[in-house]
């Protein structure tokens, strides 16, 4: 029988991935949206059920270190979480912001650039991959993960190149603007889950690879 | 149980000690009494000749350090003292001894000291002239010797402690040691103490009980294990709290895990949304089944709820791979959805043409170029109706025709010639290559394949090109080769070509004609005949698709 500690720490993996799966859903939903289709009440609905979940999370991460004073690894779990459950949260206000941007682009007018698709494609990618590896455990997905960040950076310079070009001809600078600011926020999606994979990768090996000088870690 | 014995036996030892040593104290006491007694007496004896003889002086000249002396004449005064001086002793007359002495010529007495440390002995002699001679010691009393004896007893006590200890102790493992030595797994067989020995018959049949039941157990247990490993079904069964208490590999299989996540959270496997809501309906206690999509997988899943004392304390699941049968769905829609449609171009055409006529729009030279048209449009339609009951028919397993040995490069030969004519009007070349092959087949059923993949190689074909049949021998089998350097056939279709009205080119399909049925009729002639099929293409280059049959094909 499983104590109650672990009972609890089970219930905090069992919301990360509940909330990590909403995550994934506002985000391929968000996408859906830039391309045309209106799902953007369904993304607001959505992040507001993130930020429930972020509240109930975090009282849940509360009461295990207040009642339960955890140490070492279970510590890290727990301190990995709280900090994973801020950049998810942040995942979903930039899918809302995205979806809020999606209804000023008239979709009948304007082509939107085919790099602009396959960024959102890695994005969702990456952030399906960042929650995985938190529920698998799995430090090589992580790594994965933090390398990806680079190829999402390389598109969102492209889409850059292609609108400025774009707007130069005949753009209407307005749309242009807003499929720039979509772009961006999905470059900084990109940048939250990469921090969810670091912090999973914390919890694995107990160092974060933007302290590794104050503890003393080698990890690559 | 060693501790046990150890603690009574040093406890009964040391009792055992004490009150010996008492009781040897007692006697010694009585007995040195005794001996002080009959000291006293012979001294008094002694001494009584002596005043007989000499008189009150001779009591001088004794020295005597232990015994206290005292001569008292008849009233009563001392008249002689060893210790103490006799004009300031009282009158002894009350005393015990003295009157003892008076009435029987001897007398005894004991009187213990003030501080009851000591005791003193009196024997009294009378004399001749009445007066009386009496001799006394004093001696320790049983207390203050007890009190003198107790630094050299506690000596002997504690030596003697130590060594009951020891011996205790060596008594309490000698006890205890067969018991722990006893053999629990074979509790009969020990030869120990009888007291012992219910407890073991005890625990002999115990022991077997627990063992043939952990065998039923186990038994259960691999037995369920055997049931559902071999399911071709997953079945999970999860808690309360999500967690997965077991599942088969089936389960790991379709999740695509390549271990079993026992213990962990179900949402491990899947996160979506349809899954998650799924669970936790079935947790509030409720049936609930979805549809999941896995990668290319469909995955029926069925959840049901666990209850106890009216409380969902778990579920059940059972997933079930559907991806064929919604595929099959999906490829039965679209075939109804085809046939209708093939049906209904050619039939169209007729009642449009039909219609003309009938509006009298036609001039008379008109009509037998319109029957003309009608005619063609209704063949086409007889000849879909035929494809398709051929279908039907091998799809059923049914068959009309007769089991034979067939020359295969005569039946080429036949379906060389009924195409000869539309291969010569494509100006494509058709050629066999190979020799007389006997094989035990449908005969119908091989023209068909032969007949429609060499119909298919002249269709889609290009001016001057060809179409070879290669017939070749190889003992158990034989391999029919179909090749053309026509327009090939794109990679993504190359799968699809088989299915029932597929069309690469379906503007163009009109144009060539055929229904669509060709190589689905080759597909399920092959696979009624038990032979295999393999097409390899390459656009522009040709396309060449192989047909291995086996000799002595049998109805099965």
């Amino acid at each position: 029988m499983a104590t109650r500690f672990e009972r609890q720490l089970e219930e905090l993996h069992v919301q990360m991935i509940t909330m990590g799966s909403l995550c994934e859903k506002v985000i391929t939903l968000s996408a859906k949206a830039i391309e045309g289709v209106d799902c953007a009440k369904e993304v607001f609905d959505t992040d507001r059920e993130i930020d429930a979940k972020e509240r109930e999370i975090e009282t849940l991460c509360m009461r295990l270190l207040l009642h339960q004073q955890p140490v070492a690894g279970d510590l890290r779990e727990i301190s990995a979480a709280l900090r994973m459950i801020s950049d998810m949260e942040r995942i979903g206000d930039q899918a809302a912001d995205i979806a809020d941007l999606s209804r000023f682009v008239d979709k009948n007018c304007v082509q939107i650039p085919e790099e602009i698709k396959k960024m959102v494609e890695l994005t969702v990618h990456m952030v399906t991959e960042s929650v995985d590896s938190f529920v698998k455990s799995d430090i090589d997905l992580c790594r994965k993960v933090i390398a990806d960040d680079d190829k999402v950076d390389e598109a969102f310079n492209q889409i850059k190149g292609e609108l400025a070009n774009l707007m130069y001809n005949n753009m209407d600078v307005k749309v242009g603007l807003d499929l720039l600011m979509a772009a961006k926020y999905m470059e900084r999606i990109g940048d939250h889950a990469v921090n969810i994979a670091e912090w999973v990768e914390y919890s694995i090996t107990g160092v974060h690879r933007n302290n590794e000088h104050q503890l003393g870690g080698n990890e690559g | 149980m060693t501790k046990k014995i150890f603690k009574s036996s040093i406890l009964a030892s040391v009792i055992i000690l004490i009150l010996g040593m008492a009781c040897v104290l007692g006697v010694l006491y009585q007995y040195f009494g005794e001996q002080i007694n009959s000291e006293l007496k012979k001294e008094a004896e002694y001494l009584s000749y002596g005043v007989e003889l000499e008189g009150e002086t001779y009591l001088e000249q004794v020295n005597d350090q232990d015994s206290r002396i005292t001569y008292i004449d008849e009233e009563g005064n001392v008249l002689y003292d060893s210790m103490a001086d006799e004009a300031n002793m009282e009158n002894h007359r009350d005393r015990e001894e003295f009157q003892e002495a008076e009435e029987t010529g001897v007398g005894q007495a004991e009187r213990m000291s003030d501080t009851l440390s000591e005791r003193t002995l009196y024997y009294a002699v009378r004399l001749e002239d009445n007066s009386v001679l009496r001799v006394s010691s004093t001696q320790d009393s049983v207390l203050a010797l007890t009190v003198q004896l107790i630094p050299s007893a506690l000596g002997i006590l504690v030596v003697l402690i130590v060594l009951s200890g020891i011996f205790a102790s060596r008594i309490a493992s000698y006890i205890v040691e067969p018991i722990n030595s006893l053999d629990l797994d074979h509790a009969e067989d020990n030869e120990t103490y009888e007291e012992v020995a219910p407890l073991l018959s005890k625990i002999h049949k115990q022991s077997g009980q627990i063992r043939t039941q952990l065998e039923e157990a186990r038994r259960n247990q691999e037995e369920f294990q055997i049931i559902t490993e071999n399911m071709q079904e997953g079945l999970l069964v999860i808690d309360a709290y999500t967690m997965i208490l077991s599942g088969n590999s089936s389960v790991w299989k379709m999740f695509q895990v390549w271990e079993p996540k026992i213990g962990e959270s179900v949402y491990s496997l899947d996160r979506t949304e349809d899954f998650r809501k799924l669970i936790e309906k079935v947790l509030e206690g409720e049936h609930g089944s979805t549809l999941l999509r896995i990668d290319n997988e469909f995955i029926q899943l069925i959840a049901n709820p666990v209850s106890r004392d009216g409380k969902t304390v778990g579920a059940v699941l059972v997933l079930m791979n559907e991806t064929e049968k919604v595929e099959r769905e999906n490829l039965r829609r679209e075939f109804s959805a085809n046939v209708s449609h093939e049906l209904k171009t050619p039939l169209t055409s007729i009642s449009g043409y039909a219609e003309i006529i009938q509006g009298g729009l036609v001039k008379d030279e008109d009509i037998k170029k319109f029957a003309g048209r009608i005619y063609k449009e209704a063949q086409r339609l007889i000849q879909l109706v035929e494809d398709t009951i051929k279908i039907s028919q091998l799809d059923e397993g049914e068959n009309p025709y007769e089991w034979e040995n067939v020359d295969v490069y005569k039946v080429a030969k036949d379906v060389c010639s009924h195409l000869k004519d539309i291969a010569w009007k494509k100006n494509v070349h058709l050629f066999i290559e190979g020799q007389k092959t006997i094989c035990r087949t449908v005969r119908p059923i091989l023209e068909e394949i032969l007949y429609n993949l060499c119909d298919n190689g002249i269709k889609y074909n290009k001016d001057d090109g060809t179409v070879s049949i290669h017939i070749k021998d190889e003992g158990d089998n034989i391999r029919l080769m179909v090749k053309d350097n026509g327009i090939g056939i794109p990679r993504e279709d190359v799968n699809r070509v088989f299915e029932r009205f597929y069309r690469v080119d379906k503007s163009h399909s009109r144009e060539i004609g055929g229904t669509g049925l060709g190589l689905s009729i080759v597909k399920h002639g092959v696979t009624f005949l038990g032979g295999t099929l393999d097409l390899v293409s390459e656009v522009d280059k040709g396309t060449e698709i192989t047909v291995i049959l086996p000799k002595d094909g049998k109805k099965n």
